[in-house]
């Protein structure tokens, strides 16, 4: 995304400005608190104002349910000047007022999380896709945080081993086009995507586009096992699990590699390899928009589409639960619900180790959940993107500057920061 | 999307209400029966609907007694009603109509499906079954199943015209849009109202698509089909196209409408040309008095002050001295005064001083000493104004006060003007920050801004910026905004380095580094547009401007989508 020039020149400013600060800055000077309560006038840059902090050699502090989750950062001229020019409130800390405001968090189910390590992030997506297509990269460019944008060829290549971070967002990992033909099928972008994706395949030698997917699925869960921490959203959720836990089953319908669904996909598959779910039950009608029952929303699927509600985030214990307790930092608890090709999870389909971060009351579903799986971590968040609930192709891209203080954009952000929290090297 | 065609369904049900609004005369059941339904009473509505329908059968009871069920949650309530009224008149598309959609609410899709395969099997050649439940499911995104029904209607009927807005709308929900485009044009033929549907429709057209669409819809001069295409072009923010859309179309008395629609509305956005080129097409075929002063307003506005005289011709007012006095005189008086020809100005306003009210009087003396101010003399312009109050209390009087640098007249003047707007309130900003009385070069300014000459209007600003030093930055910016609009960046560079190099705490040098930053961006200079702004941001922390420019540092840094 930026020339290798641009890049190095970029490092060799952070190393001197990270120089300056530490010369400027030593221990007991004013720190800035940047809030991240109501009295945050963008909280979504804020997060871009603390992690490019870190990539210059400053450690952070996440202050975790204080103020809706702030930032503590050394009260430097750059990021003073940083802050100023994204309009992002900060307030000075001297020494006094900051004992202050640690007693009050040693008080309450508060927690200090340094930050340590911006994470390398990649993200998942294909060379022609516009930012505007996913909500990650929609955030990830207006907080101003740089990411590397990864599909197949480089996924095989083994680049993956260069990232702490993977981003998925609507890739359907089962080769199945998100089974669009039904609605798309004489779509010019529908068959440019059929078109380039069947010769990436033939490119890197497999038969067809779902035996493709499936091994990039199986490296992205080989990726996470070695200590990568995966963030997937909208439809990559299920359809990566499908592609993983179907490793050896033919799940693809005909139309996407000439054979139909195996008749007996549903005992075949092997849902000890996946992430996150299990027993899970395909959906073998080419027919039917809809993978598996996974989704609780079933929102391209007439007659099973559910309502959207609300849903709300779980008030962790910050000091015995700070992983958890950092995905769910917000200055608000119960959010508008947004759909997407998978918008929930139905409950009945995790996996018992599995963390559920936000659910809604009384509903059969969740939608927000994360693990642990081998050395690293998956956080998964359904819905496509949280300011455009009923998000249809070829809808207008979301303006971030519109929802500075998007409490859903928030949720995705959380997760590029609190890899920064794990202090364990990444074994890639 | 189903928002999207739920949208679209509105637009073509409120596109013909107008035809349902003039059927017949209900009977008094029926009429008392919409009393109750406005007053919210549904039950006694029902009731009497249902009377009604009893007795006639008419439409109007019909569909008040499914709204009224409706309201009360009980549509189920409707099917035997409708069964008995297609068992006496099975001929009767409304009740299966009707039908179709109550089983719908119902969420009764098995039954939903059997009532359409009744209507088909017993009305075989009848198109309006397929039409009806294909809306249906697109209404209920099912787009794939209401391909199924409009091709089943193709190979049972064997003609693919009649289901042409179903087949558009289907192909509009699947993103095939130059599909979409042919089938719209197709429509458009035999229903031209649905025009704002189908630009509605086609609206999100991603941009690499809309030149196919413009083509499908271009290839046809058709107004449907045109009308369409021209609310397209303003949706995708190119008026001009929008007006070519429309020009070649056929004229006759309903395009001189649509030409006329177009008119008006480029007059409200104040795209005065376009608004112009329309109405005056359409006075050409269609006089009316109405639309030649509209004709002639808009020719004024667009600068075009001698088509006034032309569109709207004094003896045109014919013996209404009413309407010559209110309508026709005053813009007259202001296409002379633009024109420069001031003492034929004044003496249309003296052949009808004694039928004119003192406020008109007032009005287009003051319009009369603009029309000597234009033509450059000052003399004449104050003799205008009369010996009367408004010689030495009005606005023009201290417009006059202005252009003859009496700035303590001019201050007092101004400031109790009672004709607001932007020149005022430049001519007042720049007023309020002088000092002392005289103001020979910022009047020599302001005169040649009045008479149209901004080049000679930004000299003299930059001059008068040496007299009033207190007030520099503000003529300074003046001056560079006159530059920039003619198209001289490099002279309003000039100027805005000076504001912001020395005078880097007054309001005006932001709004410079602004306006530098923007003209920047438009060149291609992404890293000078972004040193600008971030300078402007750092600079000026309490500025009012500080929004717009971290906006625009977004755009240029491309952390949001370009609009």
């Amino acid at each position: 995304m930026i020339p290798s020039i641009a890049r190095q020149a970029r490092l060799v400013v952070l190393v001197v400005l990270a120089l300056l600060l530490a010369a400027a800055h030593p221990l007991g000077a004013q720190r800035l608190l940047v809030p991240m309560d109501d009295a945050q006038t963008d909280h979504l840059k804020a997060y871009g104002l603390t992690y490019n902090a870190m990539r210059s050699g400053i450690v952070a502090e996440w202050l975790l349910n204080y103020r809706g989750g702030s930032f503590l950062l050394p009260d430097a001229p750059e990021i003073r000047r940083q802050a100023a020019l994204a309009g992002i409130s900060v307030e000075p800390l001297n020494d006094a007022t900051l004992s202050a405001v640690r007693r009050e968090m040693a008080g309450g189910n508060m927690e200090s999380v340094p930050l340590e390590k911006a994470p390398r992030i990649a993200v998942y997506t294909p060379p022609d896709a516009q930012p505007w297509d996913d909500a990650v990269t929609l955030a990830l460019k207006y907080a101003g945080i740089d990411f590397t944008p990864v599909y197949d060829e480089q996924v095989e290549r083994g680049d993956l081993s260069k990232y702490d971070w993977l981003h998925l967002h609507h890739e359907d990992f089962t080769g199945q086009f998100n089974k669009f033909h039904l609605g798309y099928r004489d779509a010019p972008w529908f068959r440019d995507m059929v078109a380039s994706n069947a010769a990436m395949a033939k490119k890197l030698g497999y038969p067809s586009v779902p035996g493709l997917k499936k091994d990039v699925a199986e490296r992205i869960r080989a990726f996470v096992e070695r200590g990568g921490f995966l963030f997937a959203m909208c439809g990559a959720t299920e359809t990566l699990e499908l592609a993983i836990a179907g490793h050896d089953v033919d799940i693809a319908g005909e139309f996407a590699d000439g054979s139909p669904v195996e008749p007996d996909a549903d005992t075949r598959m092997n849902w000890s390899r996946a992430l996150a779910f299990r027993d899970v039950h395909i959906e073998r009608s080419p027919f039917v928009n809809s993978m598996s029952d996974i989704d609780g929303h079933q929102v391209n699927v007439p007659g099973r589409r559910q309502p959207l509600g609300t849903f709300t985030l779980f008030n962790f214990s910050a000091k015995f639960d700070p992983v958890p307790s950092m995905l769910v930092q917000d200055h608000r608890s119960v959010l508008n619900d947004f759909y997407g090709v998978t918008t929930s999870f139905t409950k009945a389909t995790l996996k018992p180790a599995d963390v559920v971060l936000a659910t809604e009351e009384g509903a059969p579903w969740v939608k927000y959940i994360h693990g642990d799986y081998g050395k690293g971590t998956w956080t998964y968040l359904g819905g496509h993107d949280p300011e455009d609930p009923q998000h249809a192709i070829g809808n207008p891209p979301t303006d971030l500057s519109l929802h500075k203080g998007s409490p859903g954009y928030r949720l995705i952000l959380n997760n590029v920061l609190f890899p920064a929290a794990k202090k364990k090297p990444l074994k890639t | 999307m189903v928002r999207r065609l739920v949208r679209a369904a509105l637009i073509v049900l409120a596109a013909a209400a107008p035809a349902r609004a003039q059927e017949t005369t209900e009977p008094p059941e029926v009429m008392r029966a919409y009393d109750m339904e406005n007053a919210g009473r549904y039950r006694e509505a029902a009731l009497l609907f249902r009377t009604a329908l009893g007795r006639s059968g008419g439409s109007g009871a019909l569909l008040g007694l499914e709204r009224a069920y409706a309201e009360l949650q009980t549509s189920d309530s409707l099917l035997p009603v409708l069964d008995s009224l297609i068992a006496s008149r099975p001929r009767e598309p409304l009740y299966r109509s009707v039908q179709l959609r109550t089983l719908q609410i119902l969420r009764r899709d098995d039954q939903l499906r059997a009532a359409f395969d009744r209507w088909t099997r017993e009305l075989p050649r009848d198109p309006t079954p397929y039409r009806e439940y294909a809306r249906i499911l697109i209404a209920m995104g099912q787009p794939v199943r209401a391909d199924s029904i409009v091709q089943l209607s193709r190979r049972t009927l064997g003609n693919a015209r009649d289901l042409e807005f179903e087949t558009a709308q289907l192909r509009a929900a699947q993103g095939q849009w130059t599909a979409s485009a042919g089938a719209w044009r197709n429509a458009l033929a035999d229903a031209p109202y649905l025009a704002s549907a189908a630009s509605y429709a086609l609206a999100p057209t991603p941009a690499a698509t809309r030149d196919s669409v413009r083509q499908l819809l271009h290839s046809t001069a058709t107004l449907g089909a045109r009308r369409a295409l021209a609310e397209l072009e303003l949706a995708w923010g190119r008026p001009q196209d929008a007006w070519e859309a429309l020009r070649d179309v056929a004229p006759d008395s309903a395009t001189a409408a649509a030409w006329a629609d177009f008119g008006e509305r480029a007059l409200t956005e104040e795209r005065f040309p376009l608004a112009r080129a329309a109405l005056g097409a359409a006075l050409r075929v269609h006089r009316t008095p109405e639309l030649a002063l509209r004709a002639a307003t808009a020719a004024l506005r667009s600068g075009a002050p001698a088509e006034v005289l032309t569109l709207l011709p004094l003896n045109d007012a014919g013996g209404e001295p009413d309407r010559l006095v209110r309508d026709y005189l005053p813009l007259h008086v202001a296409a002379l005064s633009a024109l420069g020809r001031a003492p034929e100005a004044e003496a249309l306003v003296t052949k009808y001083d004694r039928v004119l009210a003192p406020g008109q009087h007032a009005r287009l003396s003051r319009e009369l000493a603009n029309a000597y101010v234009r033509a450059g003399d000052l003399v004449r312009a104050r003799a205008a104004l009369g010996t009367g109050p408004d010689a030495d209390s009005s606005d023009a009087a201290g417009w006059l006060a202005l252009y003859e640098g009496r700035l303590a007249d001019a201050r007092l003047l101004l400031r109790n003007a009672r004709e607001p707007g932007p020149e005022l309130a430049f001519a007042l900003g720049i007023v309020s920050r002088t000092r002392g009385e005289d103001g020979a070069a910022l009047g020599a300014a302001f005169l040649a801004l009045a008479r149209g000459d901004t080049a000679t209007a930004a000299a003299r600003f930059t001059e008068a910026a040496d007299r009033h030093v207190e007030a520099a930055p503000a003529l300074l910016l003046a001056a560079a905004r006159l530059r920039a609009a003619r198209g001289d960046d490099a002279g309003a560079v000039t100027l805005w380095t000076r504001i912001v190099g020395t005078a880097p705490d007054a309001p005006e040098a932001a709004e410079a580094e602004l306006e530098w930053a923007r003209t920047l961006r438009r060149r291609g200079d992404r890293a000078g547009a972004i040193a600008h702004l971030e300078h402007l941001i750092l600079s000026a922390p309490q500025s009012a401007l500080l929004p717009q420019a971290r906006r625009e540092l977004d755009l240029v840094r491309a952390a949001v989508p370009t609009p």
